[in-house]
């Protein structure tokens, strides 16, 4: 396939991502996808296999890339990496990453010492995915290097009791908190060595405390490893997970250059907030009723709602927080589509929300009696979607292939004669590709030769 | 209200928890009435607490600590109580479904449970449907309470409840859900009967449901 690069009126998806964390205006909004043990369903691998092994991982991240087209991309999502080498053991899921399953000092108040070497656990077979990632995608996409938070790692380390320490062990907690930030610090620079371009500090445990209890013990920490991150010369962004809505302000003040919600969070309220402090925000569509159990019009209707709601500058959309496995890709693609051309895609839904589309109009051809076989590619539109475009690039190769023995036709959901024809042809999911009014392929691009193969069964002479 | 009272009352607010245990000994020997003492007191307090955490002024930390001021005065009056006035809600069987070690959530919710007066059996995180139905039965419980943090283990929540109408106790007990990718919607696909979204709300339908 060819390779995608999604210009942005002349600007790659990585410079405008960049020119979004310098907190310029922009004439559109990037997209993140964070597809982190999600990227192991677009190739059939499992969480333990994606996590583990290189080769499967970097495989599914590219198939990220060029399926989503995304301007940032995560390389790893598991925040499970650190508290591995530290000795946490780990409980390993099909379709999630692993959790944490023992606290090494869930009974002794010990600070450890030890910092994660480059060579140790699966550290290794990340920096070799992040080099090789950057090498072949970092022209284009901008690569994120997730590292735990330090709230989160002590979590990882101590346990449930990590909550208590703070009024029962106020200067153990302050030692283990500074302990996880010359971890994390560390890990971080492993990763802008290897070549990230925004470093993403992720700590869904912030959610859980009180903005007063952040201020004693987590301001501190935080602001260290942004100010040492800007030092380095790379962007940096805040994960938080679950409601943290009054955190968003004390988050703020540690400086990151941007930060990124779940759908627990109001987007709107938290944007003024991080408008304030000229702090970029991401997110942040819901992982569960939206990608995951939603349709395609959901994912792309909650974009261009969100986009209604706040002012582009300074936004960046993404889920709210590492994808599930099974999110239907197609939901992705609605949602990479909404980003990328949220006026026609506005257009579109309204067309196909309209309390009855008028199908009337719409000729559906005679299959069972046509000369030739006829394909049809119902797309989000091949210009801005990346999916659709390789969708219709499989299907006019074959076209080309074929030359003169088989009809090819595109139908954009962006215009409105083919809303109704989406409609009344049945079709769920877009891009999705039609033999001779046959669902055939949705949202998985075939391969040339098997496109081929396929259309060729359809051809009588 | 009694000044010791409200000094109870505050210290299990307070997260205190020397001084909870110090002035329910001192309530008892001044004579006080001690299901008073659990009730206006203790209990009052948890649920003071889990209405200021559902108000965002209470976290995770605070409401641990304010849990173990409660404990640490229920020990103490806890022999003076007559049968199961500690316990006279109802019944729950609480757990993390199968394949979920997340369990923070579910103690809030058990320990709000237990500031109201449930009697509840915690079956830990990572808890096959199975285990449900074997506490079901050995408990008599009323309620099942379940919670997962993953969209990856949500699914087990309907393995657990299917699991109890194949052991014929889908009628007799109700089931809450809870966790952060849950809705009600989610639980109304898997057919449980009710959905909180906090530990504090949980409380509320727990009472709901034993009272329908």
């Amino acid at each position: 396939m060819s390779e995608q690069v999604h210009d942005h009126n002349g600007m790659k998806g990585k410079d405008l991502l960049f020119a979004v964390l310098r907190h310029e205006k922009t004439a559109a909004v990037p997209w993140v996808p964070f597809a982190g043990v999600h990227a192991g369903k677009l190739k059939g691998y499992k969480g333990a296999e994606l996590l583990t092994d290189k080769a499967k991982l970097l495989e599914s991240l590219l198939a990220v890339n060029e399926l989503y087209d995304p301007d940032g991309q995560p390389v790893l999502f598991d925040l499970q990496i650190e508290a591995e080498i530290l000795g946490c053991k780990l409980l390993w899921a099909d379709y999630a990453p692993p959790s944490v399953a023992s606290h090494p000092l869930a009974d002794k108040l010990e600070v450890p010492t030890h910092i994660p070497r480059a060579d140790e656990g699966r550290l290794p077979m990340v920096l070799e995915v992040m080099r090789e990632m950057k090498a072949r995608v970092g022209q284009k996409t901008a690569l994120y290097g997730l590292v735990t938070g330090p709230f989160t790692l002590a979590s990882h380390l101590r346990g449930t009791d990590i909550f208590l320490d703070s009024m029962d062990h106020e200067d153990f907690l302050n030692d283990l908190l500074a302990y996880c930030t010359r971890v994390c610090i560390q890990v971080a620079d492993y990763y802008i060595d290897a070549g990230m371009d925004v470093i993403a500090v992720v700590d869904p445990l912030v959610s859980q405390v009180s903005p007063r209890h952040f201020k004693r013990f987590l301001s501190d920490p935080f602001t260290r490893i942004f100010d040492h991150l800007r030092g380095r010369g790379v962007f940096s962004s805040f994960f938080v997970c679950g409601d943290a809505t009054k955190n968003i302000e004390v988050m703020c003040q540690t400086n990151p250059d941007s930060i990124s919600i779940d759908e627990n969070i109001n987007m709107p309220a938290a944007k003024e907030i991080t408008d304030r402090y000229n702090i970029a925000i991401g997110g942040n569509i819901p992982l569960t009723t939206r990608m995951l159990l939603g349709n395609q019009q959901d994912n792309m209707k909650y974009v261009v709602d969100l986009l209604d709601q706040v002012s582009s500058h300074n936004l960046i959309l993404s889920p709210g927080c590492d994808m599930p496995y099974d999110v239907p890709v197609e939901n992705t693609i609605g949602v990479m589509q909404a980003v990328r051309d949220p006026e026609n895609t506005r257009l579109a839904l309204a067309h196909y929300q309209a309390a009855e589309v008028d199908t009337s109009a719409v000729e559906i051809p005679d299959y069972a009696h046509l000369s030739k076989p006829l394909v049809e590619v119902f797309t989000l539109d091949s210009e801005t979607c990346a999916a659709c475009m390789y969708m219709m690039g499989a299907a006019q190769r074959m076209a080309d292939e074929l030359a003169g023995k088989v009809d090819l036709v595109e139908y954009k959901f962006t215009r409105k004669e083919n809303v109704a024809r989406v409609v009344k042809m049945g079709v769920k999911n877009l891009p999705s590709l039609y033999i001779n009014g046959e669902l055939k392929y949705s949202s998985i691009i075939p391969g040339n030769r098997e496109l081929v193969e396929l259309v060729r069964q359809y051809i009588h002479d | 209200m009694s000044e010791l009272i409200k000094q109870i009352f505050e210290a299990v607010v307070d997260g205190n928890q020397k001084v909870s245990e110090a002035k329910v000994k001192e309530a008892i020997e001044s004579g006080l009435d001690p299901t008073t003492i659990l009730n206006e007191g203790l209990l009052a307090a948890m649920s003071e607490v889990g209405k200021l955490f559902e108000e965002g002024e209470f976290f995770v930390p605070e409401m641990l600590v304010s849990a173990r001021a409660m404990q640490t005065g229920l020990n103490v009056l806890k022999p003076l109580l007559v049968n199961n006035e500690t316990k006279g809600s109802g019944t729950v069987v609480a757990g993390t479904v199968q394949g979920d070690l997340h369990d923070i959530g579910k103690n809030l919710v058990c320990m709000m449970l237990e500031g109201a007066a449930f009697e509840v059996v915690d079956l830990g995180a990572d808890v096959p449907p199975e285990k449900f139905v074997e506490a079901v039965k050995s408990s008599g419980a009323q309620i099942v309470a379940m919670s997962a943090l993953l969209t990856t283990t949500m699914g087990n929540m309907g393995a657990t409840i299917e699991a109890l109408k194949k052991a014929g106790l889908r009628d007799k007990v109700k089931v809450m859900v809870g966790g952060a990718p849950l809705s009600q919607q989610y639980a109304d696909q898997i057919g449980a009967d009710g959905y909180a979204p906090d530990a504090n709300k949980a409380v509320g339908l727990a009472k709901k449901l034993i009272a329908a």
